[in-house]
């Protein structure tokens, strides 16, 4: 069998971490392989190395059975390897055409005209592309985006395509329309290379799959002999509870309501845009959506970290609009937030986990002095509680892994004890077993009786684990479901604004509003 | 091909920093000395006199220490000033205009204050710098909070403003122009009254300057303001990440504008000691300070102890290369400067080589 | 970490302060006092000794030659601070430096060491300070010394003159640091006007003031702007580099330099011009410090000579002056060094003849100023030094800014 890639004895170090060791893989021409592990298990690095991000320390790369050596993107680019990052490299300002067009080489600097149209026209034909040349990256959705990447590098003439985790911003309709691509490209004799952490899209579109696990290459399955459960355990290492598990409590009255809740995003246009919901104690509500929906507008917008426009937000019957977040925070509403970056928001990365502990309440002490002391001791309650991996409580959490970042985060908000817990993206970048962790602190939260916002991004695990799921589409409310009485296809459609089951009072099923107050004491 | 490529270092210990520092100065001392052998000079002899300021044989030694401190004091406070707002990731490297602000508003004092008592003269000079520099701070972060302006730029231009300011004022002939001496024809800065020069505790023939007392109360002041209390401990939140800051409900606003203050009204202060020690002010009175104490800073890493070891050593140094250049009259000042760029140069080359190694790529042995 | 730092602080502390208590001890026991053996000069300087045009480079010249002169050695017996700014912080840190090694008598070539060195004077009554272009001195230690460059300029004059009949072009250029701001570049733009009008009376001189003492980018284009736009045929020059010169050579129009012969630079252009010879200075005033420092201000004092004492002079005359200049340049010259006449009195001289046979005639004429002001009236005499060097702000007749 002659491959399109062949990876021999890879190894690459970042200071003491070994990314990748020892790693051989090889992609037939005319196959998808998946490359499956979990986060932090060397995928992305590995890959970079095929896109001349990184050079690997030692090993060595063939490509048609040839040896190469690749130094830099452009050597990737000449042997016909295309890469697909996560976080797209286009130009914002620039139409579709013009950028595909910057990147031309070999055919003279500056083209224009109808030949590059038209061959990018062709190309976008030939794999069934539905993309509109001149519209601006800026003004594009994000599966359009990714839609130009891909265009882009096929147009570049690659032969090899890698794809970084594509399906993780799209929904489950885009995934289809992607995948049929991904196959048209095969059939064209692509050999394609798709990274994800999701077993049910590696079941459906690969040929093969690779699995890595914690950066040691561990075996090559062909997709038909193998299921679910048997990747599962080759990417973890051990068998594992797939199932989530979900408490059902005594529902209280509810803790926090939203009216009308109206609120703009940093450019000033509408985020989140007349939302009505509420969360009781003792009930984990999920937020579904397209990243970029009004997620983050409506968690600060709570928080009080955002103005609102418009509408009412209740805490027990106090309005809390206007609030200072650290009223609201006193109040008993924690946020805690996990942006992509994951340390951007809601932890101070150099700093130690204690400092980090008195992040909200440093305030509170007499004097002028920091009360380390308390703080340390706090440190060390959620570093026993959560038992999270660190030297000590003096680390700077930048140093720790992802799961122990987020669970000193998650410690922190829920150490102040509130009622009403908002987090979102919790699990963002973990790994399967600090996931599990995190679910449980969530769930054991949820039985002390605090109602629970969870912001999340896979529907699986917000299937399992919420109660309800509501579902918002460009700051709009689509509706709010029961997690046993829906399936994932419903919420997608949801999501992408197909279907909105909210009625025209502005009520959904299975939502009520507090009757307990009114509109009028709610303004006041 | 390329074989070789950088790795940084997973652990950066202090012992091999060191070295490597100790290392890099050997370096550069070579490199110094062959220039010095080619002009036909003992380099070992000229170091010597370096390293001891030129104290060896001085009749007045303890001038030169007086020297070597009136060089020490506005750089020690100038670094931890900038390391403050540097901490914040404020880059404020407007320290030159912020110092001149601050020494304007001293002499302005300085020059009026004739009869009064030097403590209330000294005290109020102080005042006028740290309140005008302050302000000047002030401004330039209130144009970030509110604006989102460049802070770099915009202190970047305060410092080619002021400098023009004190040019003007030191050119200019005009019956407003009490800076100027009267009986001079030319434009030329007078001398403060007596009652505005910076008294001491003379011990000896040697007067230790009040000036040196307060930057090293000032030092520990600062240590402790950064490391122990509230606003320290905003302030690393707010260099740290200001979006985590805002989260946490801290006004990232209001800590800007105080810090810059703090930041500023410190360079005032440095510079109101520095033209009372002096007793008069000058179009070169920073002594560059505010670009050396960038330097400063950023090789302590921003922390305090660091800030006064390295504002120590950078002292004898400049006064050291300046002290040996004296006694040799095919040595200029410009050779001093040379050496001074190399040995910081060849500190700033070992920080990077105690951080990164160069790694040789290994051929794949084809398994 | 904390004790690594602590101890290297510590280290640094302990090495200092054993040198300082060491260079204490040795200062008091090693006092050598004024022998010859041990005299030490100290200089302080604007820029660098290494320099090699330029006014520390004549300065530091003259410190040397003069040196020599008196039997010093310059490479052991002299000590230099350099590029030391009119700052007066600085300038006493480098009185100190110098007073610490032991130097007996300090130079200061630049005017804004001026209140330093009053100071520093009574700090140290040991020590003489000698400070080149000011205007405050007391009666024990403490004088400053300065030449009638004038007088050479008007020799230049001359010679400029000269060049100007000879072309039929009256208009003559002058690139100037500073205009009527500083009596030193008033009184020479002057004394260079009157010289050119003792030969050519129609002759014109237009300054162009560059407002810095030597900015080579500036000194060419004034020189430029003087030829192109106000047609001079000859570009003097009060700056520091031989900028104006070169172009004037670029142009193939004439000119005087200033402070050094710059025919090198400008063979095809240059005539002759107004130099130092700051070794006669240094060597008498070193000479009155080594043998009775106590009486150097009675001795030396406030040293202000020209043309008789050879502090001042001009250039040897180029093969492009006229050839009346050099017979006309002797006779002015004798007449300064005599004392029989100077530059700015109430006499002027004119000159006449051809070569071979040139003459200069006296006459009785007002020293009037480019807006009419007498200055000093028919047949007077000669201003005051001090309005020479210190408070002379107006031009002659025939001169005007043209910036």
């Amino acid at each position: 069998m002659e491959y399109a890639i062949e990876l021999k004895g890879i190894t690459k170090s970042f200071g003491p971490v070994a990314a990748n060791k020892n790693i051989n893989l090889s992609l037939a021409k005319g196959e998808i392989l998946a490359l499956l592990g979990e986060n932090g298990s060397g995928k992305t690095t590995l890959m970079n190395m095929l896109s001349g991000i990184y050079m690997p320390d030692s090993g060595s790369i063939f490509i048609d059975g040839k040896k190469v050596e690749i130094n830099s993107p452009e050597d990737s680019g000449k042997l016909g390897i295309g890469m697909v990052h996560q976080h797209f490299k286009l130009v914002e300002r620039f139409t579709a055409l013009e950028n595909i067009r910057i990147g031309i080489r070999n055919e003279g600097r500056f083209l224009h005209g109808a030949d590059v149209r038209k061959k990018i026209e062709d190309t976008a034909a030939k794999f069934g592309f539905d993309i509109d040349l001149d519209k601006v990256v800026a003004n594009m959705a994000v599966s359009e985006k990714q839609t130009l990447e891909i265009l882009k590098v096929l147009c570049y003439g690659a032969k090899i395509i890698i794809l970084d985790e594509p399906t993780a911003v799209l929904t489950v309709q885009e995934i289809e329309r992607l995948f049929a691509v991904l196959r048209k490209m095969k059939e064209e004799g692509h050999s394609i290379i798709i990274i994800t952490h999701k077993l049910n899209e590696v079941m459906a579109i690969s040929d093969r799959v690779a699995v890595l696990r914690h950066g040691e290459y561990i075996d090559t399955v062909v997709t038909k002999e193998t299921n679910e459960k048997t990747l599962t355990e080759l990417m973890v290492g051990r068998k594992i509870e797939l199932n989530i598990e979900r408490p059902v409590m005594d529902k209280t009255h509810p803790l926090l309501e939203i009216r009308d809740l109206t609120v703009k995003n940093d450019e000033g246009a509408i985020a989140v845009d007349h939302i009505n919901f509420y969360i009781r104690g003792g009930e984990m509500l999920g937020v579904a959506g397209i990243a970029g929906s009004g997620q983050k507008e409506l968690c600060e917008a709570i928080a009080g970290l955002r103005k609102i426009e418009e509408g009412q937000m209740i805490h027990e019957g106090e309005s809390i609009v206007g609030m200072s977040p650290k009223k609201i925070l006193e109040h008993g509403i924690s946020m805690s937030f996990i942006p992509e970056d994951r340390l951007g928001m809601g932890l101070a990365p150099s700093m130690s986990i204690t400092d980090n502990m008195i992040l909200k309440n440093y305030n509170e002490s007499k004097g002028i002095f920091v009360d380390r002391k308390t703080a340390r001791i706090e440190a060390q309650k959620v570093i026993d509680r959560l038992e999270v991996v660190t030297p000590s409580t003096e680390t700077p959490v930048r140093r720790l892994s992802g799961g122990n970042v987020q669970k000193v985060l998650l410690g922190r908000e829920i150490k102040s004890g509130p009622n009403v817990l908002i987090t979102a993206y919790p699990v963002r970048g973990l790994d399967i077993n600090s996931s599990y962790t995190i679910y449980n602190i969530l769930n054991e939260q949820k039985k002390k009786g605090v109602g629970i916002l969870f912001v999340g991004e896979d529907l699986d695990v917000m299937l399992a684990l919420c109660d309800k799921i509501m579902v918002i589409c460009h700051g709009r409310l689509q509706g709010v479901v029961n997690s046993d009485h829906t399936t994932k296809e419903d919420i997608g459609l949801m999501m992408t604004g197909t279907v909105n089951i909210v009625n025209k009072e502005g009520k959904t099923d299975g939502i009520a509003k507090d009757s307990a107050i009114t509109d009028e004491e709610g303004k006041a | 091909m390329r074989k070789y490529h950088l790795v940084r270092r997973a652990d950066a210990r202090l012992k091999r920093t060191l070295i490597y520092y100790a290392i890099g100065i050997l370096v550069s001392l070579i490199i110094g000395a062959i220039i010095l052998v080619a002009l036909g000079i003992n380099p070992l002899d000229y170091y010597g006199r370096m390293f001891t300021i030129g104290l060896v044989g001085n009749r007045y030694g303890y001038k030169s220490i007086e020297g070597l401190l009136k060089i020490f004091v506005p750089l020690l406070i100038t670094s931890l000033a900038l390391s403050l707002s540097f901490k914040m990731r404020f880059w404020n490297i407007g320290g030159e205009g912020e110092f001149l602000i601050g020494a304007i508003a001293a002499s302005i004092v300085a020059f009026n204050s004739t009869g009064m008592p030097n403590f209330v003269t000294v005290l109020l000079m102080c005042l006028a710098a740290m309140i005008s520099s302050g302000i000047i701070g002030i401004a330039v972060a209130a144009l970030k909070v509110k604006f989102n302006t460049n802070e770099t730029l915009m202190t970047l231009m305060i410092n080619y403003i002021m400098l023009y300011v004190i040019r003007y004022i030191g050119e200019t002939k005009a019956d407003w122009n009490f800076f100027l001496r009267d009986d001079s024809e030319r434009p030329k800065f007078g001398t403060f009254p007596d009652s505005a020069v910076m008294a001491g505790i003379p011990i000896g023939q040697f007067k230790l300057l009040w000036s040196v007392l307060i930057a090293l109360a000032l030092t520990a002041i600062v240590f402790v303001y950064l490391k122990y209390t509230k606003q320290g401990y905003e302030i690393s939140v707010v260099g740290d990440s200001s979006a985590t800051a805002k989260y946490a409900g801290m006004s990232v606003g209001k800590i800007v504008l105080r810090t810059m203050f703090i930041s500023s009204a410190m360079i005032g202060l440095a510079a109101a000691l520095a033209v009372s020690s002096a007793g008069t002010i000058s179009d070169t009175i920073t002594n560059n300070v505010g670009w050396t104490g960038i330097i400063v800073a950023w090789l302590s890493k921003l922390s305090v102890p660091a800030v006064f070891v390295t504002s120590v050593l950078i002292s004898i140094l400049q006064y050291g290369c300046q002290a040996a250049a004296t006694q040799y009259p095919a040595i200029d000042s410009n050779y001093a400067d040379l050496l001074q760029g190399i040995i910081l140069f060849s500190v700033l080359v070992a920080d990077f080589a105690a951080n990164f190694k160069i790694v040789r790529k290994e051929d794949a042995k084809n398994a | 970490m904390k004790k690594l730092i602590s101890m290297v602080v510590a280290a640094a502390l302990a090495v200092t302060s054993v040198f300082a208590l060491a260079g204490c001890s040795s200062a008091n026991g090693g006092n050598g006092g004024g022998s010859k053996a041990s005299f030490k000069v100290g200089a302080i300087y604007i820029n660098s000794q290494n320099d090699t045009s330029g006014y520390t480079y004549a300065h530091h010249k003259g410190v040397t030659e003069g040196m020599k002169k008196v039997g010093l050695d310059p490479a052991k017996d002299l000590f230099i601070v350099d590029n030391v700014p009119e700052d007066d912080e600085k300038v006493k840190q480098a009185i100190d430096q110098l007073a610490g090694n032991g130097c007996n008598i300090i130079f200061g070539i630049s005017f804004g060491y001026i209140n330093a060195f009053e100071e520093k004077a009574k700090e140290y009554p040991d020590i003489i300070f000698s400070h080149a272009t000011g205007y405050l001195s007391n009666d024990k230690n403490f004088n400053n010394y300065f030449g009638r460059i004038y007088q050479a300029r008007y020799l230049a004059g001359i010679a400029a003159g000269y060049k100007s009949l000879a072309l039929g072009n009256n208009n003559i250029g002058y690139v100037s640091a500073w205009g009527t701001e500083y009596a030193e570049t008033c009184s020479g733009i002057n004394a260079f006007a009157m010289g050119c009008m003792a030969v050519n009376p129609d002759a014109k001189v237009s300054v162009y003031e560059i407002s810095t003492w030597g900015d080579q980018q500036l000194e060419r284009q004034a020189a430029e702007t003087l030829i192109d736009t106000y047609g001079c045929c000859v570009i003097a020059q009060h700056c520091d580099s031989s900028q104006p010169q070169i172009v004037a050579n670029e142009k193939g129009v004439f000119g005087c330099g200033y402070n050094s012969d710059m025919t090198t630079e400008a063979p095809a252009a240059h005539l002759t011009a107004p130099i130092w010879n700051w070794d006669v200075y240094y060597a008498t005033a070193m000479k009155a410090a080594m043998e009775d420092p106590a009486n150097f201000m009675t001795k030396v004092g406030i040293y202000y000579e020209g043309l008789n004492a050879g502090l001042v002079d001009i250039s040897p005359l180029s093969s492009n002056c006229e050839p009346e200049t050099k017979e006309a340049v002797e006779l002015a010259k004798n007449l300064m060094k005599n004392g029989e006449w100077d530059v700015f009195s109430g006499v002027k001289l004119s000159f006449s003849g051809s070569a071979g046979s040139v003459a200069v005639e006296k006459t009785n004429a007002a020293l009037v100023t480019n807006d009419g002001a007498e200055i000093v009236a028919a047949g007077g005499p000669s201003v005051e030094d001090g309005v020479i060097t210190g408070s002379m702000n107006y031009y002659v007749e025939g001169v005007t800014q043209v910036n």
